[in-house]
């Protein structure tokens, strides 16, 4: 049973990501480094939303590896996507 | 935790795939079955998308820039506080705490509803500024993209009222929540799918 301070803080940090995320899109211009940044924390929500609101960490070992896997393989794409 | 049976005897995954060898299957199979299709499913959209990024770098450029990204930022936001809302129902229940579940749901299911109301907005304030599926190969991509993600969480919410009749029935306990843990890891598939989609319509340029 998750803490009720934990959830929380996910709900806080997933919605501070995204917040940041856009402020990066909109005042800066959509360089390499951008691009892979905004990847990297897509990576990192994908992951926090797997392990702790879908609760597969400790869960189905094969499943939480395929969904994890979606959240490297796309998020690798958007920085491939960087060097068109 | 206890095993439910479905997930040991329906044989569509290889044995290794079973509880007893690699973990509990929160939910059941038939849902997991249900979200690998739909996670095909975006993947292809994701995969059209880069194709479509890599012949038209152009459009892809400009086309976040005419969105109305407050209101992709918003459905962001609303997304997530289900997905809250959704685990929120599943702790309660696990407590047997069925008020407070059936509270969380209503909360979750509120949150599909003013999503919906959202982006009903957004393609029409689209449609007020000139844009529609065929404004250009950006343009296809997004509603593509969002319409079926629409749909999604259309019945995804239609699926929470379900739900929430069952809990009142008393099919959802502390010890029998699979039903209920079913829904839950779709909502949160649906949630991850937007999690992707926002950075690439929205943000990305």
């Amino acid at each position: 049973m998750k803490t009720i301070g934990k959830l929380e803080y996910y709900l806080f940090a997933l919605i501070a990501i995204t917040l940041f995320n856009t402020f990066l899109g909109e005042k800066f211009a959509s360089t390499t480094l951008v691009t892979i940044l905004i990847a990297l924390t897509v990576t990192y929500k994908g992951f926090m939303v797997i392990d702790h609101l879908m609760e597969l960490k400790g869960a189905n070992k094969n499943l939480r590896f395929l969904m994890r896997l979606y959240f490297v393989i796309f998020p690798s794409l958007i920085i491939v996507s960087a060097f068109y | 935790m206890k095993t439910n049976p479905i997930n040991d005897s329906l044989g569509i995954f290889p044995k290794s795939w079973t509880e007893k060898h690699a973990g509990r299957i929160p939910g059941n199979i038939p849902i997991w079955v249900g979200i690998l299709s739909e996670l095909t499913e975006f993947g292809i959209f994701f995969v059209a998308y880069f194709i479509a990024k890599f012949y038209y770098p152009e459009e892809f450029t400009q086309g976040p820039q005419s969105l109305h990204t407050s209101l992709g930022v918003t459905n962001t936001i609303v997304l997530l506080t289900s997905s809250y809302f959704m685990a929120k129902a599943m702790a309660n229940i696990r407590l047997d705490n069925k008020p407070k579940c059936e509270r969380y749901l209503w909360l979750a299911f509120l949150c599909g509803c003013l999503y919906l109301m959202i982006k009903t907005w957004e393609f029409y304030w689209n449609d007020l500024q000139g844009f529609g599926p065929s404004t250009s190969e950006f343009f296809t991509v997004y509603y593509y993209m969002t319409f079926n993600h629409f749909l999604h969480v259309g019945w995804a919410s239609c699926a929470i009222l379900w739900v929430i009749y069952r809990l009142r029935c008393g099919a959802y306990s502390s010890k029998e929540n699979s039903g209920l843990e079913a829904l839950a890891v779709y909502w949160h598939m649906i949630d991850l799918m937007w999690i992707l989609i926002f950075p690439l319509l929205y943000v990305l340029r």
